[in-house]
């Protein structure tokens, strides 16, 4: 209630002019947007949500800005702050929810007469995933998105402040978590 | 390198990112193949179920160029928030929707004219004035952590809580919210609420240290506006009465502390038919008699970026003993009055593409009452108010 009326008084203080902001900053916006929102989507599974999560994890960016000369990592910290919003987003149970009925719904709207089936099947496959994402340590959940998102373990490491010849073990144990976690839940669901 | 890979080793190879020398012992060991491709098979399942994340199409997102728009009005929403949470991040602040309103403009036009030369002035609302206002002051501000200092020092130095609220209190209905209130609530006809919660009343006394003031003043770069003198050690005391909030549709959980909160994401989705009506006897507050209000008033507005001439002419032209005066974003917020609840209220909408909102303001028998919601329909709200008993 109160934080309601909060945000609804700050986004009141809303104007429409736009700030001077320094062409290195847009120039940066402009090259990792993409990236970043299709990152997103594909971890939420939710344009309007991962268009949400760009804006927030760029948002966080330009907190930093100027952006320190020299060691800062600005991919590595991309991915991890967009990863971690995106799971935070999934472990929500009623925005997983939401999704999942969105999802579900796009998936029949889609679907061509002769191959519902398998598409549902496909649908629930990735719900299930998702779940179980949501569910395990942050540290193998974000293993987990980064690297089946395709990212180099190199920056994975960089990213996730690891070594890189850490990064083979650390996904290993995380897979077999996920497949564990994953056979509980189908049980479950049965 | 006779020594086998280790699983960890193995599973990097599957990826491609072996180092040189694991490749190479890779190629000749038959056993570590072995265990590679049982790997393998297991990390394919993984990977099948987990396809989703992975970029084999271009999924279509929406043009870098239009978002930056829309990041732009996002940053600089959060910049001006962020300012605010400085101007009232005291324990004050944290009592509920109505009070946190009220008390922004409390403490923005602190205090009243003289009712009587020897006594306190005695300031509360009556009526409500809306004023467009432009933030350009408090955005240049952004980020200059002096200030900040400045600001948290002011406040924390010059504030004393004689009354804390409390944590809100969830209730059933009308009758026992008038019971904790000690004022008659009133609720709309027809409508079943989600959550009906009271804060308790507060108060606190603010004496100013006109020193410190100026000097924020001078930090932020405007020392052509100079503090009065007389300011100097006055003791404002503001009571703000106990508060009802009564959320219709699927509203946040209150909480004691929001200031804190830094989830400044888009509530719309999460919220959608989210309505709160709060309703707060109105808030007094007592200044030494020979503090100019107006003046100081013009002073706040010429911060926020107005001209002098423009800020004189609308400071002179408030009853600081009686108005609510809400300041609304310049050229992104309209208001009207309104007829509602038998007396004339101010309707203020904030019209966007992504998130409308609105809030209905009006006072009857000494109550403040406000509706506001997310969406363009605010006829809803005059429903409502129309529909009190």
């Amino acid at each position: 209630m109160i934080i309601s009326m909060k945000k609804r008084k700050a986004n009141a203080q809303e104007i429409v002019e736009l700030e001077p902001y320094s062409s290195e900053f847009e120039t940066l916006f402009m090259e990792h947007w993409a990236r970043i929102c299709r990152l997103l989507y594909r971890i939420v599974g939710d344009p309007a949500e991962a268009e949400d999560l760009a804006l927030e994890t760029f948002s966080r960016l330009y907190r930093h800005h100027p952006l320190p000369d020299g060691e800062f990592n600005l991919n590595g910290w991309l991915n991890r702050v967009a990863t971690n919003l995106g799971l935070q987003s999934i472990r929500s149970f009623k925005r997983r929810e939401h999704y999942e009925l969105t999802a579900g719904k796009g998936v029949l709207d889609e679907a061509p007469e002769s191959s519902p089936a398998e598409l549902l099947a496909q649908q629930e496959e990735h719900r299930l995933a998702r779940q179980v994402l949501a569910a395990m340590n942050e540290r193998q959940s974000q293993l987990l998105v980064m690297r089946y998102s395709g990212i180099a373990y190199k920056d994975m490491a960089q990213a996730l402040n690891l070594s890189p010849t850490s990064i083979g073990p650390l996904l290993l144990r995380a897979e077999r978590e996920f497949e564990k976690r994953y056979r509980a839940l189908t049980e479950e669901e049965e | 390198m006779n020594q086998h890979l280790t699983d960890g080793e193995l599973r990097a190879s599957l990826d491609d990112e072996s180092s040189v020398s694991d490749l190479h012992h890779l190629e000749t060991c038959a056993e570590c193949q072995t265990r590679q491709r049982q790997l393998q098979v297991q990390s394919q399942a993984t990977a099948r179920k987990l396809a989703f994340l992975n970029p084999v199409a271009e999924e279509p997102v929406p043009a870098a160029k239009t978002i930056w728009i829309r990041f732009s009005r996002n940053i600089l929403t959060k910049k001006e928030t962020s300012m605010l949470k400085r101007w009232f991040a005291f324990p004050v602040a944290r009592i509920g929707a109505a009070v946190v309103l009220i008390l922004a403009l409390v403490l923005a036009f602190p205090g009243s004219r003289a009712f009587a030369d020897e006594l306190l002035n005695l300031f509360r609302v009556q009526q409500v004035t809306v004023i467009p206002v432009d933030y350009t002051g408090l955005q240049q501000l952004t980020g200059n952590n002096t200030l900040g200092s400045q600001i948290n020092d002011l406040i924390s130095s010059s504030t004393t809580v004689t009354q804390k609220p409390g944590d809100p209190v969830a209730v059933t209905d009308a009758d026992q919210a008038s019971q904790l209130t000690g004022f008659t609530v009133r609720l709309p006809q027809g409508m079943t609420p989600s959550e009906i919660n009271v804060t308790g009343a507060t108060a606190f006394t603010f004496t100013v240290d006109r020193t410190k003031a100026q000097a924020l003043l001078d930090e932020a770069g405007r020392s052509d506006l100079v503090l009065p003198d007389s300011i100097d050690g006055a003791k404002i005391s503001v009571n703000i009465p106990s508060a009802v909030s009564v959320g219709y549709g699927t509203c946040p959980k209150p909480e004691a502390d929001t200031l804190n909160n830094s989830d400044s994401r888009n509530p719309a989705r999460d919220y959608p038919d989210c309505v709160i009506l709060a309703e707060v006897p109105s808030p007094t507050v007592d200044a030494p008699a020979d503090v100019n209000v107006a003046q100081l008033a013009q002073i706040g507005l010429e911060f926020t970026g107005m001209s002098s001439d423009e800020a004189a002419a609308f400071s002179n032209s408030v009853d600081w003993t009686s108005t609510l005066v809400v300041p609304i974003p310049k050229n992104a917020a309209t208001y009207e009055q309104v007829t509602v609840d038998g007396v004339t209220g101010t309707l203020i909408q904030r019209p966007s593409n992504d998130l409308p909102q609105y809030a209905l303001l009006w006072i009857k028998d000494g109550i403040v009452y406000a509706i506001s919601g997310l969406g363009a329909n605010s006829q809803q709200a005059l429903d409502m108010a129309n529909s009190l008993p």
